[in-house]
C-alpha cells in the first residue's frame, strides 16, 4: 500500500466533509474555466466580426455607438447618410468597393439589413472570409431576401419560403406588411457573427416598406414609370391582402397600396420547403433611397484610408463620422477591458476561497486524526512520510476537484451553447481545453498544493511532539 | 537485548529531569511487565526506546544498536525495523481493513517485508487466525470488532515481519479481566514462537505474575523519587 492509496482511503473515511471540498472546488473551477471561456471566446468571435472593411461611414454620433449599430446591429442610428452623400464619397480616389447599409427594420426580432450585390462581394468578416452561401444564392430583385444561417435555422426558413418584413425593431411590431412578402433565395453559411442574424434585403425593398418616408408618391410613380421590367413580375396572393386592407389602411401610407397596383411583387407560391434555387428575374435592388444608415467602404491602399477618413469627417453636406473598425474595436474592447477583468478576478477570488475552504476542513480534521499520524508513527513513519500523506490528500482534493471541475465546465457550455449563440452570439466551441485554460489548472493545482502544505507542516509537528502517545 | 545506562531525560520548559536511570538490563526473549503510575515517566521512557525522542544523556543500546547515534531518521527506520507496538485502544486505522491494518506493520520495513515466508497478505491473514481473528471477522470493517478483537488485530501488526522488541502500551486496560489474560496469553505464544522481547506496560499488578519479570518505574527512576 503506497502513500497515495493511504491517502486516498484516508480521504474516503471523511467522504462527506472532502467531497464538499471536493465540490466546491469543482464549481469554482468550472466558474473560473466557463468565464474564461467566455472571456476568450467574445474577444475573438467580437474581433472577427468585421474584416477587410477600411472605414465604417454613418451620421456623426460616437465611433463606438456607429460600430455598435452597424457592425454589431446594437442601438439604433439615429440619423442617417444621405443618399447623395454616399454617392459622392463613392467616388473619391482609391475607394475599391463601398457597401451601403440601411437598418432599422426587423423580422421576428432579427435585424433587417437592406443593402446592395457589393455586400455579398465585399463584405468579410473573421479572417478576411467571404461570405458564402449554404443554400441558393443573393438576392436578383427587391422582392428577394437573403437570411443569415440562425435566421433560417431558428425560424426554420427554407428557400422559396415567402417572408414578411415589418417596420421597426423588436418581435411585436405593430407595422406588419403583410402586403410586402419577400421570396428567400439564398441562406448564408454561419459565420458566428452579426450577419448569422440577419435578414437581408435590397435596399428598394426597405424603401418600398417605409415609402421613404411621409412624403410619399412621387417616387413611387416615378419608379412605377422607369422600372416597367418589373411590372412584369407576377402578383402575389391578392386575398391575403384583401384581409389585411382594412387594419393596413391606417398605418402605411397609400402608397404601399400604389405598390401593390403596380404589381412589383414576385413569386406567389407558398410553402415551398425546398433548397431548390429560385429563380428570378434580376431587378433594381436599389431603388432610389433618400437616406442610408451606413456604409462601409474599402480603398485600394491605407494612404487613402486616412485621406478619405479626414475629408468624410471635414464633410461640408453632412455632418458625418467615419471610423476605422479595427481601431473601434479594439477602443470599444478595451471598454469591456475592465469588466472583463473583475470577471477574471472574481472567478479567481471564488477559487482561492474553495482551496481556503479545503484548508479549512483539513485542518480542522486535522486534530481527530492525530490518533492516525500516530499510529502511522509507531510502525516506523517518518514525520516526512506524514507531511507527504497530508501534501498528497491536499492534491488528490484539488485534482479531483479540477477534473470534475473541467466535466461540469464542458457540460455547461454544451448548455449554454445555443443561449449564448442565441442571445449574444457568441460561438462557443466545444473544443479541448486550449493550452491557456490547462495553465489555469496547473496554477488550481499548484495553489491547492502549497494550501495543503500548511496542514501537512501542521501535522509534520504534530507527529515530532506528540510521537506515539495519543494526547486525545 | 535492550541496555539502558544513565539515562536522564528532561523536557524542555521542565528544570527536573523526567527520567533518570542509571541502569536496566533486559535480555531477549525477556517478558518485562514494567509497571508505573501515571507521570512516572512511562511515555517518555518509551518515547525513548521506540525513537520517537532523542537521548540527551546516557545511553540506550538496543541489539547492540546505539540509539543515541541514531539520526531522528534511522531512529524511526530502527522502529520500523526492529520494533512492534500495541497501545491502550484505538490502535487501528479505521478507513483500512482488518487485514491492511495487519499489513501497515510492514508498510514501513524492507527488513520486516524481507523475513516473510509468504505474501504479506497471506502472513497477515494467518497471524489474525492464530490470534484468533477469522476471516468473518478479517471481511468486517474496524469499527465493527470489539475492543478486544481489535487489540488482537494491533498484536498481529506488531508481531508481522518478527520484530525483535514488543513494546505494549497498557494494551489490556480496556479489557475485562477474562479478556485481559487470554490476550497476554495469545501474546506470549505469539512471542515464543518468534523469540520476541515483550515490554508489557501496565499498572495492573494482578497481571505481573505472568511475566517473567517485575520492573518498577518508581524504583528505577530516580527522577521520581
Amino acid at each position: 500500500m503506497n502513500l497515495a492509496s493511504l491517502a486516498f482511503k484516508s480521504s474516503w473515511n471523511r467522504k462527506s466533509s472532502v467531497f464538499l471540498t471536493l465540490f466546491t472546488i469543482a464549481i469554482s473551477v468550472m466558474l473560473l474555466l466557463s468565464i474564461e471561456r467566455v472571456r476568450q471566446e467574445a474577444k475573438s468571435s467580437f474581433a472577427n466580426t468585421i474584416s477587410g472593411t477600411d472605414l465604417i461611414v454613418g451620421a456623426r454620433t460616437g465611433d463606438i455607438q456607429l460600430l455598435l449599430s452597424s457592425v454589431f446591429r446594437i442601438g439604433h442610428a439615429n440619423n442617417a447618410v444621405q443618399w447623395q452623400s454616399y454617392e459622392y464619397i463613392k467616388q473619391q480616389r482609391g475607394v475599391a468597393w463601398t457597401i451601403p447599409i440601411s437598418l432599422g427594420d426587423s423580422h421576428k426580432g432579427y435585424a433587417v439589413l437592406g443593402t446592395d450585390s457589393s455586400y455579398f462581394t465585399h463584405f468579410r468578416y473573421g479572417k478576411k472570409q467571404m461570405l458564402a452561401f449554404e443554400h441558393g444564392r443573393a438576392f436578383h430583385n427587391g422582392r428577394e431576401v437573403v437570411l443569415g444561417s440562425d435566421v433560417a435555422k431558428k425560424l426554420n426558413y427554407h428557400l422559396g419560403e415567402q417572408i414578411v418584413i415589418s417596420h421597426g425593431m423588436g418581435n411585436t411590431s405593430f407595422h406588419h406588411h403583410d402586403d410586402n412578402p419577400m421570396t428567400i433565395v439564398g441562406i448564408l453559411k454561419p459565420t458566428g457573427t452579426p450577419v448569422d442574424r440577419t435578414v437581408h434585403v435590397p435596399l428598394i425593398a426597405i424603401d418600398e416598406m417605409h415609402g421613404s418616408g411621409h412624403n410619399a408618391s412621387p417616387r413611387m410613380i416615378g419608379k412605377a414609370i422607369n422600372k416597367p421590367s418589373n411590372e412584369a413580375v407576377h402578383s402575389h396572393d391578392e386575398h391575403k391582402h384583401e384581409d389585411h386592407h382594412s387594419h393596413d389602411d391606417h398605418e402605411h401610407d397609400d402608397h404601399e397600396h400604389d405598390d401593390y397596383s403596380h404589381g412589383e411583387h414576385s413569386h406567389g407560391e407558398h410553402g415551398h420547403k425546398t433548397h431548390q434555387p429560385v429563380e428570378s428575374e434580376p431587378g433594381d435592388l436599389i431603388g432610389e433611397p433618400k437616406q442610408i444608415t451606413a456604409f462601409l467602404m474599402g480603398f485600394d491602399s491605407p494612404l487613402y484610408t486616412l485621406q478619405v477618413r479626414r475629408n468624410i469627417n471635414q464633410y461640408k453636406g453632412e455632418p458625418l463620422l467615419a471610423i476605422m473598425p479595427g481601431v473601434t474595436l479594439r477602443e470599444l474592447w478595451g471598454m469591456l477591458d475592465i469588466v472583463e477583468k473583475i470577471l477574471l478576478l472574481f472567478s479567481i477570488v471564488v477559487v482561492i476561497i474553495s482551496l481556503l475552504g479545503m484548508l479549512t476542513t483539513l485542518l480542522a480534521t486535522l486534530n481527530q486524526r492525530r490518533r492516525e499520524l500516530a499510529i502511522l508513527r509507531s510502525v516506523g513513519a517518518r514525520p516526512w512520510h506524514i507531511f507527504s500523506l497530508l501534501t498528497s490528500e491536499a492534491v488528490i482534493i484539488t485534482l479531483l476537484g479540477c477534473l470534475l471541475g473541467t466535466t461540469l465546465f464542458f457540460v455547461a457550455i454544451l448548455l449554454a451553447q445555443p443561449v449564448l449563440q442565441a442571445q449574444f452570439g457568441i460561438s462557443l466551441s466545444l473544443s479541448m481545453l486550449s493550452s491557456y485554460e490547462v495553465m489555469l489548472l496547473g496554477a488550481i493545482m499548484l495553489a491547492g498544493t502549497v494550501m495543503g502544505l500548511f496542514p501537512a507542516l501542521r501535522a509534520y509537528y504534530y507527529s515530532l511532539s506528540d510521537g506515539m502517545s495519543i494526547k486525545i | 537485548m535492550i541496555e539502558i545506562n544513565n539515562l536522564v531525560f528532561s523536557w524542555p520548559k521542565h528544570p527536573a529531569p523526567t527520567l533518570d536511570i542509571a541502569a536496566l538490563t533486559i535480555s531477549q526473549g525477556e517478558r518485562i511487565f514494567l509497571h508505573g503510575p501515571s507521570g512516572s515517566g512511562k511515555s517518555t521512557l518509551l518515547g525513548l526506546l521506540a525513537g520517537i525522542n532523542a537521548i540527551q544523556a546516557g545511553d540506550i543500546k538496543i541489539l547492540d544498536t546505539q540509539m543515541r547515534q541514531l539520526s531522528a531518521a534511522k531512529r524511526d527506520q530502527f522502529r520500523a525495523d526492529h520494533i512492534g507496538t500495541i497501545f491502550q485502544n484505538f490502535n487501528l486505522l479505521p478507513f483500512l481493513d482488518p487485514i491492511e491494518n495487519v499489513m501497515l506493520g510492514c508498510q514501513y520495513s524492507k527488513m520486516r517485508k524481507s523475513k516473510l515466508t509468504q505474501s504479506l497478505q497471506q502472513i497477515a491473514i494467518s497471524l489474525l487466525e492464530n490470534l484468533g481473528i477469522d476471516h468473518t471477522l478479517q471481511a468486517k470493517s474496524v469499527s465493527e470488532l470489539s475492543i478486544g478483537q481489535q487489540q488482537r488485530v494491533a498484536a498481529a501488526r506488531a508481531f508481522i515481519g518478527q520484530p525483535e522488541l514488543i513494546i505494549a502500551d497498557e494494551p489490556t486496560s480496556a479489557l475485562d479481566a477474562d479478556s485481559r489474560e487470554a490476550f497476554i496469553e495469545t501474546l506470549f505464544n505469539q512471542a515464543e514462537k518468534y523469540q520476541a522481547t515483550i515490554l508489557f506496560v501496565s499498572h495492573d499488578h494482578s497481571l505481573a505474575q505472568l511475566f517473567d519479570r517485575k520492573v518498577s518505574l518508581n524504583e528505577i527512576n530516580g527522577a521520581a523519587k
